[in-house]
């Protein structure tokens, strides 16, 4: 039957498809269902046994120190994520509208730099610029101001996040507003909009689904982040990376610290959701 | 002729090295249908986009009613521009894409839909109101940028090649609707294009560029008839283009002495001297076919070589035996009574009244 031909499954195709599938299934898929198994499992004389319990569950949701560190981790990116866009947008604009194509593609080169680099080190040399008695604090002692306590507060947290996050926002803003049709700021320009307002009236409108992206990485970046909060933030407020690590160390609760992880994909998985939704939403046309 | 809106003052536009418009002198009057024709890169819609203030000029001056317009913004002019691309908003419905103009000019919620309205009843497209613009056709497109521009009111309509996109059919359409709209409303419309068809079918008065300059200013029938350079002569096409010297003068004219053989030119203005290279032209359908020797004062000997139908208009391409190129447009009816293939015989003739001297250059 001709229906049975285009079912046979193309050997060569799936050859090339396997590996990637293989990869996924074992250290995706397999993983996050063992991770939620594992969140039902009970902890007795420090050693995991296999359960079916609720019991990590009931215990993580009735604790006050938990809603804390959600609500803290989700203000904290929030703000990481605003601030990362707006510190972003005047480069990005800059580099999209006023640069040359010859320097908008340098720049985006030097933006990719940082990537070479291990985070973890980039956040370390903060603590020569940051501390104390470190470069910034010794300008401003120049000028009879300070010393700041700037390590170990949200101000580092943030600190930290942004050298994450900033710039992949900028590549992401650029790209995103060097690609839309220069005509229509053109157009709106003739129609009598003020060219400031054209940022608000055209540019943003039109490259909606781009920002939205850009903010959705940088909400999920600085949400997931461990490095930021602990070393620079000093974990003061424990935010939910760090939660999980406390969780594992104390008392091996390798489930509990199951069910925060859980949490955590929850809300991304929500937050990219709605965020995509929202980024291709098209205008209800009657 | 009113007195004029737009005057440009030796006006010249440069992009680095390159002169995009140099010394462009030029009156636009109160309600003048004005086409801006040339091929690509002649410096047409530079010229337009300066009047919007997209561009400044480099030198010269750009007046409107009398005031200089060089350093003014583009949003503080009230020259809306239909773009080629037609730029309407793609996050705006047509009813907001039509009143984004009114609210950038602060008027109110109610008033700018009142009008907004209007225009779209006047352009016979207010069914679509709240329709996203992805879902319109080209010519219904088209109509909201019209109206996205007219809602303003302007005393001047600015147009870049707005009817480049459309099918042939709706071209016509789109002609008829603009010329009807530029009579109505009494305004000036500028409009840029390539196209000799659309600004022959619309234009009171056309305007010829060439690198930069104008060739020539003139009513559609002035260009057709009488280019007055070979540049507009060539550009106009279907005419036929002939090159010599001066053989003599008589009261009447002169003859010109070409490789096609000797042709009188009847003279209206030019002050002419025996031996100078002239070149004349002849329009297309202007020329006579017949079988045999016309016997005819101009007339020439040819070789069909090929022909060209556009409805019921057919263009002839000939060669004489000193390979001078010859064209012929005539009605196909009429041809028909010739039964001519390629390669056949034919003789060409026309009056010297036809014949046109053009400005040595």
């Amino acid at each position: 039957m001709p229906t049975k031909k285009s079912q046979k499954i193309d050997i060569y195709a799936m050859t090339w498809r396997l590996p990637i599938i293989i990869w996924q299934l074992l250290f995706f898929v397999g993983p996050v269902i063992f991770m939620i198994a594992m969140s039902f499992f009970l902890v007795k004389n420090y050693r995991m046994t296999e359960a079916f319990e609720f019991i990590n569950w009931s215990k993580m949701f009735s604790k006050n120190y938990f809603w804390d560190s959600y609500f803290y981790t989700v203000t904290i990116a929030s703000i990481s994520t605003i601030l990362a866009m707006l510190l972003a947008f005047p480069a990005s604009f800059a580099l999209a509208f006023k640069a040359s194509e010859k320097i908008r593609r340098w720049a985006i080169f030097l933006l990719i730099i940082p990537f070479f680099t291990s985070y973890l080190v980039r956040t370390f040399s903060w603590f020569v610029i940051l501390s104390e008695k470190g470069v910034v604090n010794a300008l401003l002692g120049y000028i009879g101001l300070g010393p700041f306590t700037m390590l170990n507060t949200n101000f580092g947290t943030l600190v930290g996040y942004m050298t994450l996050t900033l710039p992949l926002v900028v590549i992401l803003q650029t790209i995103t507003m060097a690609n839309i049709d220069k005509t229509l700021i053109e157009a709106a320009r003739n129609l009598g909009c003020k060219p400031l307002s054209t940022i608000w009236r055209v540019i943003i409108p039109l490259s909606k689904t781009g920002l939205i992206v850009a903010a959705i990485f940088c909400f999920i970046l600085s949400f997931g982040d461990f490095v930021a909060p602990f070393y620079l933030g000093g974990s003061q407020e424990p935010t939910l990376p760090i939660l999980i690590l406390d969780t594992t160390k104390s008392g091996q609760q390798w489930p509990r610290a199951a069910v925060v992880a859980i949490v955590m994909m929850i809300t991304l998985f929500t937050v990219a959701f709605i965020g995509i939704a929202l980024a291709y939403r098209k205008k209800a046309s009657k | 002729m009113t007195k004029p809106l737009v005057v440009l003052k030796n006006v010249q536009k440069l992009f680095g090295d390159f002169v995009a418009v140099k010394a462009l002198n030029l009156e636009i009057h109160e309600g003048e249908f004005l086409a801006i024709m040339g091929p690509s890169g002649c410096g047409k819609t530079t010229t337009l986009r300066m009047l919007a203030g997209l561009e400044e000029p480099s030198t010269g001056e750009i007046y409107m009613n009398d005031q200089v317009m060089n350093k003014v913004k583009p949003h503080e002019r009230d020259t809306p521009l239909v773009w080629q691309s037609l730029a309407l908003f793609p996050f705006l419905t047509v009813i907001e894409n039509v009143e984004f103009g009114l609210k950038m000019r602060g008027i109110n919620k109610s008033e700018r839909k009142r009008r907004a309205l209007e225009w779209l009843e006047k352009l016979d497209i207010i069914e679509f109101a709240d329709r996203d613009i992805s879902t319109l056709s080209g010519g219904q497109k088209q109509r909201v940028a019209l109206a996205r521009s007219l809602v303003l009111e302007p005393k001047i309509l600015l147009l870049d090649e707005p009817l480049s996109a459309l099918d042939a059919h709706l071209v016509i359409r789109m002609q008829a609707v603009l010329v009807q709209l530029q009579r109505e409303l009494g305004i000036t419309f500028v409009y840029v294009t390539h196209s000799q068809s659309e600004a022959f079918a619309m234009a009171d008065r056309v305007v010829i560029m060439g690198n930069g300059e104008i060739s020539q200013v003139g009513t559609p029938k002035d260009i057709y008839r009488s280019p007055q350079n070979k540049f507009v002569a060539e550009f106009v096409g279907r005419n036929n283009i002939l090159s010599g010297t001066v053989f003599d003068l008589t009261n009447f004219g002169a003859h010109i002495k070409t490789v096609s053989g000797t042709f009188s030119v009847s003279l209206k203005t030019d002050k002419l001297l025996k031996g100078q290279e002239a070149s004349f032209v002849i329009s297309a359908d202007l020329v006579h076919l017949s079988g045999s020797n016309p016997e005819a004062e101009n007339s020439v000997h040819c070789k069909l070589i090929s022909e060209e139908f556009v409805g019921s208009m057919v263009t002839l391409f000939l060669e004489d035996k000193s390979d001078q190129e010859f064209k012929v447009q005539m009605q196909e009816r009429e041809l028909s009574k010739f039964d001519l293939k390629p390669g056949s015989d034919i003789w060409l003739s026309w009056s010297a009244q036809s014949a046109h001297l053009l400005n040595v250059n």
